[in-house]
């Protein structure tokens, strides 16, 4: 009896994950994103593609708070499926850009290292400060940001394998007031 | 302008180059020394360029130099020698830079496969009120914990290694031998198991994810040694806990304490294990739903001795219980619970106190809430309750079966009890002001040993100040701890048989203060 229960759960389980949707920004916001966006092009030629909607994933590099502007700068990473949703650190970034936000965000959740996801327009280059020194990255205005509060770690890594014990990842979608 | 031999070697071997590749070089200097092409004659007649001709490609300070006739052929010379001797030096440094990188960048270390850290590194004073013998204190200072620990990922398939050594106690473990061939048939005259296990082996556990694609729907697979997904409690780290003592629900009497009786209420109970063998399946559905499911040996993590490694007989380390959790997250760090173990315990070569032979089974439900409109404050509980069976030991004593007379079969002869425990925690991070880095922290618990029996209740409520000098929680915490406990502990139950209750002598009756340093990195 106890075995039956115990399969039953494990089954409704997988029925309900093959239903799952690893959404995690209002459809508004993700409307009319560039499924096919060159990120690499647009590092290289970003005056060519201003105005483009794209979704782009990366490792926080800097950040730095201006009044009620965010400028957040970010190595490139690929977003993947498995094994969990989100920007995956496979050592072969391609390259920094930088999102500029609207609004407030938790400065504990801009730490380096911590996991992003962006969904914005695509502006010409901007200056920002990495490491003291002034960089030209293309730029990002953010219509929503999901953050992972990794510290640097992988987001598939939690929650049984962050130092030894259960640790939730905190993580959250946060939009601008003109989404 | 001086000169080793080794550069006066290289003066020569260029000029030798420059005139082997048939490069014009200025024949005479302004002073009038001979140059190395004018003492070639034929070379010089090859090139046969005039003294004051230019250098081909003589555009630099000392081709001008030399043209203008400020130096001679002799410094031209050593000027380029000395440039190209410098260039080949910064080559050679560059390819041993190179070189290095290749092999360092190979190494375990930098590569994620092999990390090592500060699980916990704590010292505590602690001051317990009750009554102790002559040659004890109330009053003791000690390292709690002190535990180092190595972690690494091999590949995508195998995500996770991980060890932990706890080296604050070389102390052994006794194991509960059985009765046979007991002096005179009684087994209280069988003297105790023998030392069997040391515990610097704390942890030891391998994660296989076998198909990507699977994940995080099946996530993992997990096997070896580890804090069982018992709760909260059980499985928070050491270093990460909010309180200085392990709740009740983890270990409770003993200690100095009443010993163990045949209602079942006094020793140490051990009644959930923080750390066990086991093999399980973990994953997450929806991003709501987290479960895990899976097998264990019931008998803690010590019992790794018990195995003989010649024969492969595994005294009392056979699986014996089947486990699930499935925790559903209303947000991203609050959630609610439900657990259950099933199976059997044993108290013959078992290393857990408090558990007789026969079914065993747990129920448990936690929750923890993390307020995101009061940020820093946290409130978390877990009840818990289940069945242990017949004739309870503590660790190391005679026992055997689940047998009423204690003469013949040791152990405590309680006839198996339903015990329950709850608890529940609040803490508030202050993180501006004056009091940033302080939290307040305020626990209150219940252990009843036996739900059938009055008078025997533990309670404790635990008062509490943490200060964070660092505290980027899992990684790294340095805090220090306050802890006051308030303990009361009712008696050892009712009826005929009860033995005789003194609460000054009962360290979980009462108080005791608390306060600890601790370090945690990696």
């Amino acid at each position: 009896m106890k075995t039956i229960v115990l399969g039953m759960v494990v089954i409704a389980g997988f029925l309900l994950g093959a239903c799952a949707s690893d959404s995690i920004f209002p459809p508004d916001a993700t409307k009319g994103v560039d499924p096919d966006f060159d990120f690499t092009r647009w590092r290289m030629l970003p005056n060519q593609a201003e105005g483009k909607k794209v979704q782009l994933g990366g490792r926080i590099i800097d950040a730095a708070t201006k009044g009620e502007t965010v400028s957040i700068v970010v190595a490139q990473l690929p977003i993947v499926e498995h094994p969990a949703y989100g920007p995956k650190d496979t050592g072969k970034s391609r390259g920094e850009f930088a999102v500029v936000y609207r609004g407030r965000i938790d400065p504990s959740l801009l730490q380096r290292g911590n996991r992003l996801i962006v969904v914005g327009m695509t502006q010409s280059p901007n200056i920002f400060s990495v490491d003291d020194l002034p960089k030209s990255l293309p730029t990002v205005e953010a219509i929503c940001v999901h953050v992972w509060k990794t510290g640097g770690r992988e987001i598939g890594e939690f929650p049984f394998n962050a130092g030894g014990g259960y640790q939730p990842l905190v993580e959250e979608t946060l939009c601008t007031r003109n989404s | 302008m001086t000169c080793s031999s080794e550069r006066r070697g290289v003066v020569g071997y260029t000029a030798v180059a420059f005139l082997t590749l048939g490069l014009s070089l200025p024949a005479q200097a302004a002073d009038g020394s001979k140059s190395l092409a004018q003492a070639d004659p034929t070379t010089a007649e090859e090139q046969g360029p005039p003294a004051r001709e230019l250098p081909p490609g003589g555009t630099s300070i000392e081709d001008l130099l030399l043209q203008k006739g400020t130096i001679t052929m002799d410094e031209w010379i050593q000027i380029r020698a000395e440039q190209e001797y410098k260039a080949a030096d910064q080559n050679r440094r560059l390819d041993s830079i190179e070189e290095w990188k290749a092999k360092t960048e190979l190494l375990p270390m930098l590569r994620d496969k092999v990390n090592f850290g500060l699980n916990a590194l704590q010292v505590q004073y602690g001051h317990v009120d009750a009554q102790v013998p002559e040659g004890k204190s109330q009053d003791s200072f000690s390292i709690r914990r002190s535990e180092i620990i190595f972690w690494g990922k091999l590949s995508e398939m195998i995500p996770r290694w991980h060890t932990l050594l706890e080296f604050q106690s070389t102390g052994l473990t006794n194991s509960t031998p059985d009765c046979s061939n007991s002096p005179g048939g009684n087994c209280a005259n069988k003297p105790g198991g023998p030392p069997v296990s040391a515990t610097f082996f704390r942890e030891a556990y391998i994660d296989v994810r076998p198909v990507q694609s699977w994940a995080p729907t099946l996530n993992m697979i997990r096997l070896g040694i580890f804090r069982m997904p018992f709760g909260i409690f059980s499985e928070t780290s050491g270093g990460l806990r909010d309180v200085i003592s392990s709740p009740y629900l983890n270990a409770v009497g003993g200690g100095g304490g009443p010993g163990q009786n045949r209602n079942g209420t006094g020793g140490t109970i051990e009644f959930i294990q923080e750390r066990d063998y086991f093999v399980d399946v973990r994953g997450r559905i929806a991003n709501r739903l987290e479960y895990v499911a899976g097998i264990t040996n019931n008998n803690n993590y010590q019992a790794n001795s018990l195995v003989n490694n010649a024969s492969g007989i595994g005294g009392a380390n056979q699986p014996k219980a089947l486990y699930t959790r499935v925790r559903w997250f209303a947000s991203d760090v609050s959630f609610i619970s439900f657990t259950t173990i099933q199976g059997e315990s044993n108290n013959t070569g078992t290393l857990i106190n408090g558990r007789g032979k026969g079914d065993f089974d747990r129920y448990g439900v936690d929750f923890r809430y993390t307020s995101k409109v009061f940020p820093g404050l946290m409130l978390q509980g877990e009840y818990w309750q289940g069945h242990d069976g017949a004739n309870a030991t503590t660790v190391g004593t005679p026992a055997q079966g689940s047998c009423a007379d204690t003469a013949v079969c040791g152990g405590s002869g309680a006839p198996g009890m339903m015990r329950r425990t709850w608890y529940v925690l609040g803490k508030y991070l202050i993180t501006r002001g004056p009091f940033e880095n302080f939290e307040p922290t305020l626990m209150y618990e219940q252990f009843d040993p036996n739900t059938k029996m009055s008078n025997d209740l533990y309670t404790r409520t635990i008062v509490g100040l943490t200060y964070y000098f660092e505290n980027f929680p899992p990684k790294i915490q340095s805090k220090i701890q306050f802890n006051y406990e308030f303990r009361h502990h009712s008696g050892l139950g009712t009826g005929p048989g009860t033995p005789a209750y003194d609460s000054a002598t009962d360290p979980f009756a009462q108080n005791a203060f608390f306060v600890q340093f601790q370090v945690r990195f990696m």
